[in-house]
């Protein structure tokens, strides 16, 4: 098992230097660059400004020369600056931003777990019943719901309709991350806890709301796929009652498929949740990586995926090693 | 009912989103962008947003009103040639060889730490402004302005070459004092290198040096203008409260107006429309919401807020490919005017923006702003006449076929037409317009890209190259600053130049260019009226560009909100800072939205 981990280490330098050349060069070769943004719709700005600035930029350079400065600045910690948020971009990323997107998809994991597991395992024990119907419609109806449609329009319900029809009774507030007016340098700290709740509850219940059905129906097929297995049968058989032959016996190998979706999930969760994030303007990564390629702001979205590139690998890695754990049948030695 | 209490009890703990209002005399503005930085005096990032927060945070020596008009604000007065603050030098021949302004500082003009302000922040703000190692986006006109200082209060700026709008223009100006050891730092460490090839190590020191003051961990030390920051919660708000040291007081007496301003950053339109509809601002920012969302608001505005349409510097029009070398041109005959012609009384633009934009957005039949001074009014107006462009195309060769199609030595009349995807209102203008070229025999093939493809300068200036037949975007001027650049033949981009220049459609006409020269070194208004009266004639007869109209901002802002107001000429809301306020607060109404 060491052995094999240090390998699966080794592997991922070569791994990550690869993948930072492709998302280097994947945003370095796209149409456009800072000193156009500057010059969009300014009819003042002369070609010799043009060409001042690309070198004020280093704009100048061919491409795998600016490779190699970046990464070289990279691997001292240094991931240049972020024009379109006057930050070093490593900062502006992991400590501004970073924070935002866990408080934002961590619960929102968590709450789709715990609601979504059970109802897989009832929705497969259960199968072709009344609830597991209803289930089955509404993992549906959440997988083809877009975000962007959503999101609107539960801000329309909590921030506009209900307020007027209840008389303010019942409110929340229209995207954002707290309060403006609450000075968290003076305002007690269950006051900022219940602030902070009440901005999150609604792309909170959004992003989980997408989450719960995938894990539902991953849930749902994997149990169902479990329960038809001889050593079920023979369990039952054996005359184990239902609730030992659910969850001590089938349950333990249905999960191992959920440890993949896990491991993949985590790094999609330090990436944010890009829609959500936008629609109910939480300043996540999400929202960095989206502005970062809509200003050419590279250093941020380099950043940002570089992180993600890795996060992937670690998870993978530790997924893999999970499987160990949990399924006695696989070793790496 | 348990369940109905606890949901109850949940509610009223949910309750208490901060509602906008003027219960504390304070100000929330929502808008759609986030500046990079704030109080940049050299503007280095060039955003709106960030001109239109600056607007309560710095004070300029003369600034615009909504009418065009100057005023004065750290000077005492509006340098004129009448009362000799303004002066042209000319040679033997009567020509201007430079002019030069002269600006006296007002007593009590203060920076908000109560220091004064003097001509030696207006002179660090020039030796910076004309540093190459500055990037700063475009120096025109002060590369080539020079500061002597008169006395304490008073100095000169002098243009040579001349300067034409020297008296239409004031310096920025940064505080010396406070900036001085951070830019001796700059200096230093960035004296031996060579712009040329240490560009980017240059800019890294100047990011530094900049950072320090703009920043939301770094807030400018200190402003000049009404307002002054306090926090910045990066992609949440921006909180400014009034400066106790400025200088202008409104009507009645400063606390009878707003004390304190705060931006809400909400990036995504839609959910900055529900923060108004739910009361949570008091008012948009002129970068706020785009058109049809402004009429989404304007029908449920009621009486809780009003809908305002504000006529705008920006020139939406379509660049029509002109470059002779490239074969579609010749091919379609592009490059005769009778074409372009053809193709501009092909299409109804009175009905466009009468069934698009409710007739807001008002159509041009020229470049420059109907609002300048320069504008022709009776330039010709190509209003709708199938007939005409008929007639135009018929002449030019073009006869239709079959299919209806305009064909011509066996090649039909079929081009692209471009604009950035993803632009709703562009992409509907395309679809009504392609469809009334259509009616004429010409056929339109919509071929959009992402606004980063259409404007990386290998696309949007890579005309000669066939890259693009037809181009809808927009420029945006200064209309009391327009110079008829965007079509000299000086500024067509080209593989000499490595495509910069911004006279895409490629237009060269000789008599445009002399006239052109001769309005650049023209100083008496009267005089470049004719001349520019003469050059959108030939513009207006030539059209290497179809023009559309000029674009409205929307905003909206709720009853009793006074002074907050913004035209062409002033360009942001912000203009007027000191004076915002709210009527049941006390505040008076001097200026009205247009």
């Amino acid at each position: 098992m060491a052995t094999y981990t240090f390998r699966r280490i080794l592997q991922m330098i070569p791994l990550l230097l690869v993948i930072s050349l492709i998302i280097y060069a994947l945003t370095a070769l796209q149409p456009g660059d800072p000193v156009d943004q500057l010059t969009q719709g300014n009819s003042q700005i002369t070609p010799a400004d043009i060409a001042r600035l690309r070198a004020a930029y280093g704009l100048d350079q061919p491409i795998f020369l600016r490779y190699f400065y970046w990464l070289v600045q990279a691997l001292h910690g240094d991931f240049g600056w972020s024009r379109s948020f006057s930050q070093p971009a490593f900062q502006y990323v992991f400590q501004d931003r970073l924070p935002n997107t866990l408080l934002l998809t961590v619960p929102a994991l968590i709450l789709a777990l715990l609601v979504a597991v059970p109802l897989g395992i009832y929705s497969a024990v259960r199968q072709y019943s009344l609830p597991d119907y209803v289930l089955t419609f509404f993992s549906f109806l959440a997988f083809s719901t877009p975000v962007f449609w959503l999101g609107p329009m539960v801000l329309w319900l909590f921030a506009i309709y209900l307020p007027q029809v209840t008389n303010g009774v019942i409110s929340l507030p229209p995207g954002g991350l707290g309060s403006p007016d609450l000075d968290p340098t003076t305002a007690s700290t269950w006051a900022i806890i219940a602030d902070k709740i009440k901005y999150l509850i609604l792309p909170l219940c959004v992003l989980a709301f997408r989450e719960i059905a995938v894990i539902l129906r991953f849930m749902r097929a994997n149990m169902l796929e479990v329960l038809s297995q001889d050593y079920v049968r023979t369990a039952r058989a054996k005359g184990l009652t239902g609730g030992v032959v659910v969850y001590k016996h089938a349950l333990r190998n249905a999960i191992i498929p959920i440890i993949t979706l896990l491991g993949l999930a985590i790094p999609g969760l330090f990436g944010g949740a890009v829609i959500t994030e936008t629609v109910f303007s939480w300043p996540g990564m999400g929202r960095v990586i989206l502005e970062g390629l809509v200003n050419k702001d590279f250093n941020v979205v380099l950043a940002a995926l570089t992180f993600i590139a890795l996060l992937t690998l670690i998870f993978s890695l530790l997924a893999d090693l999970a499987y160990a754990a949990v399924d006695p049948r696989i070793r790496y030695d | 009912m348990k369940s109905t209490k606890t949901w109850l009890a949940l509610s009223l703990l949910l309750l208490g989103a901060a509602q906008a209002g003027p219960a504390n005399n304070s100000l929330v503005v929502g808008t759609s962008q986030e500046p990079p930085n704030i109080y940049d005096p050299w503007a280095t990032n060039n955003l709106a947003i960030s001109s239109e927060i600056n607007g309560f945070m710095a004070a300029s020596l003369i600034s615009k009103d909504n009418e065009g008009d100057l005023y004065a604000d750290i000077a005492t007065t509006v340098p004129t040639l009448a009362n000799g603050g303004y002066k042209l030098t000319k040679n033997a021949a009567g020509d201007v060889t430079s002019n030069s302004v002269t600006y006296s500082i007002r007593k009590d003009a203060k920076w908000s730490d109560g220091s004064a302000i003097t001509p030696k922040d207006f002179q660090f703000w020039l030796k910076v402004e004309q540093d190459d190692r500055v990037p700063v986006p475009s120096r025109d006109p002060w590369d080539k302005a020079k500061i002597t200082v008169n006395d304490a209060d008073t100095f000169t700026i002098t243009f040579n070459p001349p300067y034409l709008f020297a008296d239409q223009v004031s310096p920025g100006l940064a505080p010396s004092a406070s900036m001085a050891g951070a830019w001796n730092s700059f200096d230093s460490a960035t004296a031996k290198l060579d712009s040329k090839t240490s560009g980017k190590a240059i800019n890294d020191a100047w990011v530094k040096f900049i950072s320090s003051f703009t920043t939301a961990n770094n807030l400018p030390k200190v402003v000049s203008g009404a307002f002054k920051p306090t926090q910045w919660r990066s992609g949440n708000s921006l909180t400014m409260v009034r400066n106790a040291n400025y200088w202008r007081t409104p009507k009645g007496g400063t606390d009878k107006y707003v004390q304190t301003v705060q931006y809400r950053f909400i990036p995504n339109t839609n959910t900055l429309k529900v923060n108004v509809l739910s009361g949570q601002i008091d008012t948009l920012s002129a970068v706020g919401v785009t058109f049809d969302q402004g009429l989404d608001l304007q029908r449920s505005q009621r009486d809780r807020y009003k809908t305002y349409f504000v006529p705008s510097a920006t020139w939406e029009h379509i660049d029509i490919n002109g470059f002779s070398n490239v074969q579609k041109v010749k091919d379609l005959d592009l490059d005769d005017k009778r074409v372009r012609q053809a193709l501009l009384y092909s299409i109804d633009r009175a009905a466009l923006t009468k069934a698009l934009f409710q007739g807001k957005q008002q159509v041009s039949n020229t470049f420059v702003n109907p609002i300048a001074k320069l504008y022709k009014k009776d330039a010709k107006a190509y209003d709708f006449d199938p007939a005409k462009a008929k007639a135009l195309f018929a002449d030019a060769g073009w006869k239709p076929g079959a299919d209806g199609i305009l064909a011509k030595n066996g090649k039909k009349f079929s081009l692209n037409f471009t604009t950035t995807a993803g632009n709703a209102t562009r992409e509907r203008v395309q679809q009504i317009l392609q469809a009334q070229w259509k009616a004429v025999g010409v056929d339109v093939n919509i071929q959009n890209y992402p606004s980063s493809v259409v404007f990386a300068q290998d696309f949007i200036g890579g005309g000669s190259n066939g890259k693009w037949d037809m181009l809808m975007y927009a420029w945006t001027a200064d209309p009391s600053l327009e110079k008829g650049n965007l079509f000299s033949s000086t500024q067509i981009p080209t593989a000499g130049n490595g495509f910069a220049g911004q006279n895409e459609p490629g237009w060269k006409n000789a008599e445009y260019d002399k006239l052109w020269n001769q309005a650049n070194t023209e100083f008496d208004l009267s005089a470049r009226v004719k001349l520019f009266d003469r050059m959108q004639s030939i513009w207006a007869d030539e059209v290497p560009s179809l023009p559309l109209y000029f674009r409205v901002n929307v905003y909206t802002k709720v009853p009793n909100l006074m002074n907050y107001t913004f035209s062409a000429y002033s360009l942001y809301p912000s203009w007027d800072a000191y004076e915002i306020g709210w009527s049941s607060k006390g505040a008076a109404e001097v200026n009205t939205q247009k």
